[in-house]
């Protein structure tokens, strides 16, 4: 059984019945293996589909995800069980719980150290004081508004208004958390939260690889949001300087906010400005002034990273590309593709209108980036096996859309690796507005593909 | 992927159930087993999977059982019948599986295995019908549906559930619009199954209900059934525990009940 991964979250989902003699068989060495490898920030086993367990049962999963968590230091614990199930599982490991437990998967995105959610006010209740500000204060660290219920009484009363919250966290339990830094998206920023003493392990805890795709993806603005740090050293602040000048290519802008110097020497916020590091006192100060958050964050496309040539290795390679997007887009769609025409040149589009777009970058022994540029039907249609209904609702239809892009760059990955060539696939990016991709890629030449899906036009461009 | 005529392929190229079967059915249907036996011992193969089938350690038999009026006698009208639909059923099985980590002996052990089971919660039940007690035999026909159909498009299959927790049903129903129970309704039909049988496929789904309160409860019964034999080691390893959606609110008011049954 092999986990699904989706925003940085892995889950696995069993189904029927888990006790001590049939667990062990849902995990193969393989599938062990492939989830260490994993990049995600939590991993839980869902108990929706769950009818009978036992603490044999989860204990096989414990010990896999334990192993997980001591490699990765990702989240680990089970999501989607009922109240019953909930006291079954604390009951099962008493004081002994070090893995986490969340009411529903949506509880635990709030928790997930890399979430795009929406701030949202989430009511939280655990009768135990120190579970119930564990979560406050992770949730508040995630971005969101926690509202703490003190006593049962209150949170049953404070429940009975539902749409004052947009998420009520109950049977929940924070176990050994993860240590990783929060992320969060808000707009076209990237926040990372960090708190206490900044060290050298700052540099284990932050997430490159995340931090990288995000440039790759597009993202100036970087904001570490420092309210909680007590104090750091100079090895911090050499990380720090060292993260913007790797980003200088990109143009990209890093700011601290809340960030108090009494017990930090104030000759390291001169060493981190001269590295480009801005100084905020709130938050709000850039988040709420849609002007600066505009100029800091936008892509500037001349500055960005310089503009390269496509090279032959990437053109070689060239069919397996095609043949990703093609057959996952088949699939989806359950329709053949037609080849119209192949073309070396900028991205040239004979109408924009009624399309939306999405890319992905890749980077390893090979670093480029494919777009796809497809009509909403076929967005819509492709996207359907993904979705639970069908929907014209333009934000549903561009998740799965990059959830698409995904896919196709996870085959290309698969693909390329027959040709012993490694790479690593960023975060995909979508397009409402065709317009704002064309900005992106002007003055880039790559390869075009033209192709038709049940007479509707369909581009691929692969470019670097 | 897969289209909805390719569905309809393998719909049409279902063979029809043989002569000889449908004249032992006949027989049993009119409660001669002796006559029935008669006609099933002119199919070498089916009197051999009879013998397998009934000398397997599930039944309990001390010593070994060789002839046809025997086992017959031996398992009565309803299970003699269920005897030789799962046989029918075997005929569709493939010669060798690549979907599914399975042989024919496996195949062949699942389905004895449910057979038995579900004659042990038909007994709890208090229920005593031929066709309902044939019933379970055409569950284990969505298995040969999926394998048929998705054995050339693994790679697909597992690339798309890697994104999104998706059984190989919904994968045919959002594609094709038919579901592998659907399927295995259309198999039965071929084969000249009562209503009743078709209906508890359906109901195996654990996506619909029946205003017969009756069958209602037993659909809920078979696909907790199917659940709990997709959750043994075996079959785990051999790729069933995913390959159809559970649906725990709907067996939820009998599953203590079952418990009680599965583990006295």
């Amino acid at each position: 059984m092999r986990a699904v991964v989706k925003d940085g979250l892995g889950i696995f989902n069993p189904q029927g019945f888990l006790d001590g003699t049939n667990t062990p068989t849902f995990l193969t060495l393989e599938d062990i293996q492939a989830t260490k490898q994993l990049k995600i920030s939590m991993l839980l086993v869902s108990l929706k589909k769950v009818v009978f367990f036992n603490k044999n049962g989860l204990d096989v999963f414990v010990k896999m995800m334990t192993e997980v968590r001591n490699e990765s230091k990702a989240t680990i614990g089970f999501c989607d069980y009922d109240a019953k199930k909930f006291q079954a599982i604390l009951k099962f490991y008493g004081d002994d719980i070090n893995f986490s437990l969340f009411k529903s998967q949506k509880v635990a995105l709030l928790f997930a150290a890399t979430n795009k959610e929406e701030k949202q006010n989430v009511l939280v209740y655990n009768d135990d004081p120190s579970q119930r500000s564990s979560m406050a204060i992770e949730l508040f660290d995630n971005g969101h508004n926690p509202i703490m219920a003190q006593t049962k009484i209150e949170f049953d009363e404070k429940k009975q208004n539902k749409d004052n919250y947009n998420t009520i966290v109950e049977n929940t339990f924070l176990g050994l958390y993860g240590q990783k830094i929060a992320t969060r998206v808000t707009g076209n920023a990237i926040i990372y939260t960090v708190s206490n003493f900044l060290d050298a392990e700052v540099s284990e805890t932050f997430d490159f690889s995340y931090h990288t795709n995000s440039l790759n993806v597009g993202f100036r603005l970087f904001i570490f949001d420092a309210y909680k740090v007590l104090s750091m050293n100079i090895h911090a602040v050499n990380f720090f300087s060292k993260l913007a000048s790797t980003a200088a290519e990109y143009n990209a802008n890093f700011v601290f906010v809340g960030m108090k110097f009494d017990k930090t020497p104030i000759s390291f916020k001169e060493e981190l400005e001269d590295a480009g590091f801005m100084f905020f006192e709130e938050l709000d100060n850039i988040l709420k002034d849609k002007e600066l958050l505009k100029e800091l964050g936008a892509v500037s496309v001349s500055s960005a990273k310089a503009k390269r040539l496509l090279t032959k290795s990437m053109v070689n390679e060239l069919p397996r590309f095609i043949s990703a997007s093609v057959t996952t887009l088949e699939m989806m769609t359950n329709a053949t593709a037609e080849k119209d025409n192949v073309k070396i040149n900028e991205l040239v589009l004979s109408k924009t209108e009624g399309m939306l777009a999405s890319s992905i970058g890749f980077y390893g022994d090979m670093d480029g980036m494919v777009i796809l540029i497809l009509p909403y039907s076929i967005a819509k249609s492709s996207c359907e096996l993904l979705l639970d209904e069908s929907t014209d609702d333009i934000e549903l239809i561009l998740d799965s859309l990059a959830e698409l892009v995904n896919i196709v760059g996870g085959r290309i990955k698969t693909l390329l690796a027959d040709d012993d060539i490694n790479i690593s696939i960023t975060l995909p990016r979508t397009y409402e507005d065709v317009n704002n991709l064309l900005d992106i890629v002007s003055n880039t030449k790559g390869v075009q593909v033209d192709l038709k899906f049940k007479e509707e036009k369909f581009t691929f461009f692969l470019t670097r | 992927m897969i289209t909805s005529s390719e569905i309809q392929t393998f719909i049409e190229k279902i063979p029809p159930a043989p002569e000889v079967l449908k004249e032992t059915i006949a027989y049993i249907d009119a409660g001669e087993l002796i006559k029935a036996a008669h006609a099933a011992k002119e199919d070498p193969a089916l009197t051999h999977y009879l013998q397998v089938l009934v000398n397997k350690p599930i039944y309990g038999f001390k010593s070994e059982v060789h002839d046809v009026s025997q086992i017959f006698g031996i398992l009565g009208l309803s299970r003699s019948k269920q005897a030789v639909y799962n046989y029918l059923l075997s005929l569709l099985s493939p010669s060798s599986w690549e979907m599914f980590g399975l042989s024919e002996a496996l195949f062949h052990e699942l389905q004895a295995t449910l057979s038995k089971r579900w004659q042990d919660i038909l007994h709890h039940l208090k229920i005593e019908d031929k066709e309902i007690e044939s019933a379970v035999i055409m569950t284990p026909a969505s298995i040969i549906v999926c394998e048929a159909l998705f054995k050339a498009h693994q790679d697909d299959v597992n690339l798309l559930r890697s994104y999104k927790d998706i059984d190989l049903s919904s994968i045919l129903l959002k594609l094709a619009g038919k579901s592998v129970f659907e399927i295995s309704q259309d198999i039965a039909q071929t084969w000249n199954m009562s209503e009743t049988i078709m209906t508890l496929i359906k109901l195996s789904s654990g996506l619909h209900s029946h205003e017969d309160e009756t069958l209602n409860t037993l659909g809920k019964w078979l696909h907790l059934l199917l659940f709990y034999e997709f959750s043994q080691g075996v079959y785990i390893e051999a790729g069933l525990n995913d390959f159809i959606a559970f649906n725990p609110e709907y067996v939820e008011e009998i599953s203590d009940e079952f418990m009680e049954l599965i583990y006295k």
